[in-house]
């Protein structure tokens, strides 16, 4: 969070600085996806239109819809004028239009999101999940290590883990959450178990119903909309979650740990700024890690204000640790 | 002969959906003012992205050709007095189907390509024979039984394309089909491809099929007067069977040529509302297959034509899609189209 306000404080007196050539040329960014309306892809909303409000680009959000035939036309609508300096993209369905456009039209700028592709001409937002999940893991660890003493917490010495689908991106939350583990509380047991899809609450439920029945006392949920499920199963069976993506901690209030934060407004955002600076964004890879602030835990302040310092103190040195790479931990991708 | 192939009062037809047109624009133009847009550009970039050259007008003929074949497929059933509401279901199946014989096994360019929309075929009549089988056996309305099918379907794909077939990495795909089974693009520039023409000569050939065979006279017996029709000797059900299956396996076809022709693979959810789109394509038609490629010219043309407008103007996607019903509601209106004591006798379907 401090780091993003740093990043906005800059921002807005760099705006202010610059402002005659910004007129001159205004930084023209368009965004196109299916999932603008949920989650993840409100965070990168909310990131382009302080982006906007700041810098004062130009921006143009277009919604996909779900049908497969219409992709190419509207990737290749937005990129013909050549009018968008950046395009954002997010979303695996768009990919095979994304890259046939972008073949098509190579000058023209896309950023895929959350991902890495074959091709050498586009610009990837990659977010290092795999730190984010580290320091919940750590998390969730030391705090199932405090046993009956801390609040909702059993002597199963277990931890829980209910993911999406069994696809790399999730597998790479799964391997820094027991990395995570692992290194803070050895002797934490994590059972981990993969819904199959990202669309079934009931189905999330379930899973973290069973989980919490065979002693977890803290399931980790990264199964987009199925994980709405497991958040609502920690209120029910009176356990705690850990929340993905966005701050879930409303969800279930005093049942949510914290959430392992996805920044996709921190990345759009800084992506844009390098831009408006005049620094051009060139095609490559860039990381959105704990370092950068593309990845956070932020902890639920009901649950926050009971935790020992001890734990916190501890979740700071780690992260302090991995940004100073002294941790170094695995991907699984 | 073509005249014999238009709808009896074409011309009074025309004139009256000119009129429904004239009033859609203007309840359109309300809903733009409201978003502080201007309706004629608005309409003019509509326009634009449906016809504005040549690969405006390929992108029309894209989207016209699932909702064209899948209108067939709805006036197959129709004529037959069965109303197959599960295209869309024998759709997805269709798609899975010729795309699993598209990446599984290596054949002869051109042989490849027919066994891959064989498989289509007869995936679509086999997802619908069972809803038909209750339909001319027990008597089960065909309208539930076939929506329910479409539920099954597209989780059956889903379930086929994730678990079974997946392609490695963030993708919910199968594999991609080899090339040898690519329905042939008409043009370099669009994606565009022979799937049209099947559409269009498919149209053609079930038109001919119900005004000069038989067979397609004693169906079109059994769709309106299913009484008479026995009473003059023809096996109702058996034409019922007979129709939903060919229906279904049109329907499936559709899917073949969609994943054949355009995206070359299947993915989870691969085309949502084709089905449906069809459906209201051939009912605004009322039967008739030769209108069908009218109505569905429209509907691609609008569809097409929304996805210009929305990076070109400010209007979002809800009010596209505002403005796409009204224009659909007023033209499926029929102003001065009176249905009651038409010549043809009445409604074709009966639910």
């Amino acid at each position: 969070m401090k780091t993003f306000a740093r990043l906005l404080a800059a921002g807005i007196v760099l705006a202010a600085s610059s402002l005659p050539s910004l007129a001159a040329d205004k930084v023209h960014v368009a965004a196109i996806s299916g999932y603008f309306a949920q989650g993840f892809g409100v965070s990168i909303v909310n990131g382009l239109n302080k982006a906007k409000d700041d810098f004062g680009i130009d921006l143009k959000l277009v919604d996909t819809g779900n049908r497969s035939l219409d992709y190419e036309e509207q990737f290749a609508n937005l990129a013909k004028s050549g009018e968008y300096d950046l395009i954002f993209v997010m979303g695996w369905e768009l990919v095979d239009a994304l890259q046939k456009v972008s073949a098509q039209y190579p000058n023209q700028r896309f950023i895929f999101i959350d991902g890495v592709l074959d091709s050498k001409s586009m610009i990837y937002a990659n977010f290092a999940e795999e730190q984010g999940s580290f320091i919940a893991g750590a998390l969730a660890g030391m705090v199932e290590d405090l046993g009956p003493s801390f609040d909702k917490i059993g002597s199963g010495k277990a931890i829980g883990f209910v993911g999406g689908r069994d696809i790399p991106v999730i597998r790479n939350f799964l391997g820094g959450y027991e990395q995570g583990v692992k290194y803070a509380a050895p002797d934490v047991k994590v059972n981990a178990v993969f819904a199959g899809t990202f669309d079934d609450p009931a189905k999330g439920s379930e899973l973290a119903q069973t989980l919490y029945g065979q002693g977890a006392d803290i399931v980790y949920n990264v199964a987009g909309p199925t994980g709405e499920g497991v958040m609502q199963a920690s209120a029910a069976a009176d356990k705690y979650s850990l929340g993905v993506d966005i701050d879930m901690c409303s969800s279930a209030p005093g049942n949510v740990l914290a959430s392992m934060l996805k920044r996709g407004d921190v990345a759009v955002y800084s992506i844009i700024k390098d831009e408006v600076q005049g620094k051009k964004v060139q095609p490559g890879t860039r990381t959105f890690d704990l370092a950068s602030g593309g990845v956070e835990v932020k902890l639920c302040d009901d649950v926050a204000a009971k935790l020992p310092q001890a734990i916190k103190d501890k979740l700071e040195t780690l992260r302090q640790d991995v940004i100073a790479g002294k941790i170094t931990i695995a991907k699984a991708k | 002969m073509i005249a014999s192939l238009l709808p009896r009062n074409l011309r009074r037809t025309l004139a009256g959906q000119l009129l429904a047109l004239a009033i859609a624009l203007a309840l359109g133009a309300v809903v733009i003012l409201m978003i502080d847009e201007n309706p004629l550009r608005v309409f003019a970039t509509l326009m634009r992205g449906a016809f504005g050259d040549s690969e405006k007008i390929a992108g029309t003929l894209l989207q016209t050709t699932p909702i064209l074949i899948c209108g067939v497929a709805a006036c197959i059933g129709l004529r037959g007095g069965m109303f197959n509401v599960g295209i869309e279901g024998q759709l997805f199946l269709g798609g899975f189907a010729a795309a699993w014989v598209g990446f599984s096994f290596a054949l002869p360019p051109v042989l490849h390509v027919l066994v891959a929309v064989a498989a289509a075929v007869a995936a679509g009549a086999a997802w619908v024979s069972v809803p038909a089988y209750f339909r001319v056996r027990f008597g089960a309305n065909e309208v539930v039984s076939t929506i329910l099918a479409n539920y099954v379907a597209v989780l059956l794909t889903s379930y086929f394309t994730i678990f079974l077939f997946k392609r490695p990495g963030g993708w919910s795909e199968t594999p991609p089909i080899l090339p040898s089974a690519y329905l042939p693009e008409l043009f370099s520039f669009s994606r565009l491809n022979i799937g049209l023409l099947i559409g269009l000569a498919l149209a053609v050939a079930t038109a001919l099929f119900f005004r000069f065979t038989t067979t397609g006279y004693a169906v079109t017996m059994v769709g309106s007067a299913p009484k008479f029709a026995e009473y003059g000797g023809i096996n109702v059900r058996r034409a019922g069977f007979g129709v939903l299956l060919a229906s279904g396996a049109v329907g499936g076809l559709a899917g073949g040529v969609e994943t054949l022709g355009v995206h070359h693979r299947f993915m989870e959810g691969f085309a949502p509302g084709f089905g449906f789109d069809g459906l209201i394509a051939a009912l605004l038609a009322n039967g008739s297959p030769i209108g069908t490629i009218f109505t569905a010219l429209f509907f691609g043309a609008l569809r097409a034509g929304s996805l210009l407008l929305e990076v070109d103007t400010t209007a979002s996607r809800e009010i596209i899609t505002v403005i796409q019903a009204l224009i659909i509601l007023a033209v499926s209106a029929d102003l001065l189209l009176r249905r009651k004591g038409d010549r043809t006798g009445g409604r074709r379907w009966k639910f």
